[in-house]
């Protein structure tokens, strides 16, 4: 019992949160006895039925898939499912809103525009000869599936947008996740819309805003790296361009 | 909303791809320029070395193309800063034709000092 590692062992941790009551923006203190294994969506859910009913955060699947629980956790955007307490070895947890989007109440925030953004650069897939009555099979080898797989693995949870400083200065900026979906969809070898997604990629909201600092890559619960998707296809956006210009003249 | 945001140009790609080229040609350039200037012989600062090295036409004409290659580096970050902000957004237009303008001012300024040698 004696060699049994500490931070192992439960302790009580102070959950400080920043709360938004429509009006004004204030900070709350929780005690949260913390136990092994205990997550920081736990320790929420321990403040909502224990002091305070009104604490407002979003959550759902408590696994990491869904991405609801994206939020600023000791100053890093993290998922609330997937931080153990006691594994950010501190005895004050710091919680906020993910910053670059507008707070609604407490921890939850507005991710109306962020999906109005994904759903404009077409994120899916787009063929000439769509025939749901009589589909075909879509041929595809390994290294092209391998090739934009990672990309497919984003869940949407605005922690790589709530970085990013080009989506700080420029509301209406596309953002890492956008991109980064656009670019899985460019290089799907069974995907014919390239022409129609460049059209929202090579905007002035697009690629052209993005100046590699690489937060998104950073701070992405996925480990997807949007900024290497982005830096590729920023290339693919300037091919796409000088050729068409070229065709016009 | 993709029509509503839509505005492409030519100038960004371009843009992009000669920032990236102006700056791996700024850092071969002022490498050569250190290195003759400071690191060749004692005297290279002495004002009869400097009009020797500006009236020598292949030291004018890569003074030329760095004054070309700063010129346009450093306008054209400053443009990209500008257009990050919510004002450059409301006045991408005018802010490309100013950046043009001052890019075409500081070469030919710089141009015309060097021509003097």
């Amino acid at each position: 019992m004696e060699n049994k590692d500490k931070s192992n062992m439960g302790r009580d941790v102070i959950f400080r949160i920043k709360r938004f009551d429509g009006e004004k923006s204030y900070w709350s203190d929780f005690v949260v006895p913390a136990q092994k294994g205990m997550t920081v969506l736990e320790g929420l859910y321990y403040i909502k039925g224990t002091y305070d009913g009104s604490l407002s955060f979003r959550a759902s699947c408590r696994m990491g898939i869904c991405g609801s629980c994206a939020m600023k956790i000791n100053d890093k955007p993290r998922l609330a499912c997937e931080t153990q307490i006691l594994q950010l070895n501190s005895s004050k947890i710091k919680i906020e809103p993910l910053d670059n989007f507008r707070v609604l109440k407490d921890l939850i925030t507005d991710f109306e525009g962020f999906f109005a953004k994904h759903e404009a650069v077409k994120p899916y897939l787009i063929r000439k000869d769509d025939n749901y009555a009589e589909p075909v099979e879509l041929i595809q080898k390994p290294e092209e599936l391998h090739a934009y797989y990672d990309f497919t693995l984003c869940i949407k949870c605005g922690a790589c947008f709530s970085v990013c400083p080009a989506a700080a200065t420029r509301d209406d900026y596309l953002g890492p996740a956008a991109m980064a979906a656009a670019y899985r969809f460019n290089i799907d070898t069974r995907d014919e819309g390239r022409d129609e997604r460049m059209f929202m990629v090579c905007s002035d909201v697009g690629v052209w805003r993005c100046h590699f600092a690489a937060e998104c890559s950073e701070v992405c619960p996925k480990n997807i790296e949007p900024a290497k998707a982005i830096q590729k296809l920023r290339f693919q956006a300037a091919v796409h361009m000088i050729k068409k210009a070229l065709k016009r003249w | 909303m993709a029509e509503e945001l839509h505005t492409r140009k030519v100038l960004e790609p371009l843009g992009w791809i000669l920032q990236l080229l102006t700056g791996l040609l700024l850092a071969i350039l002022i490498t050569f320029h250190f290195f003759e200037t400071h690191l060749i012989a004692h005297d290279a600062l002495a004002f009869e070395n400097v009009i020797a090295r500006l009236t020598d036409p292949a030291h004018k004409v890569m003074y030329g193309l760095l004054l070309a290659s700063v010129s346009f580096h450093a306008f054209n970050g400053l443009r990209a800063i500008l257009l990050d902000t919510e004002f450059g957004a409301r006045n991408t237009k005018a802010i490309n034709i100013l950046i043009v303008l001052v890019i075409l001012g500081a070469f030919i300024y710089g141009l015309g000092l060097l021509f003097t040698f």
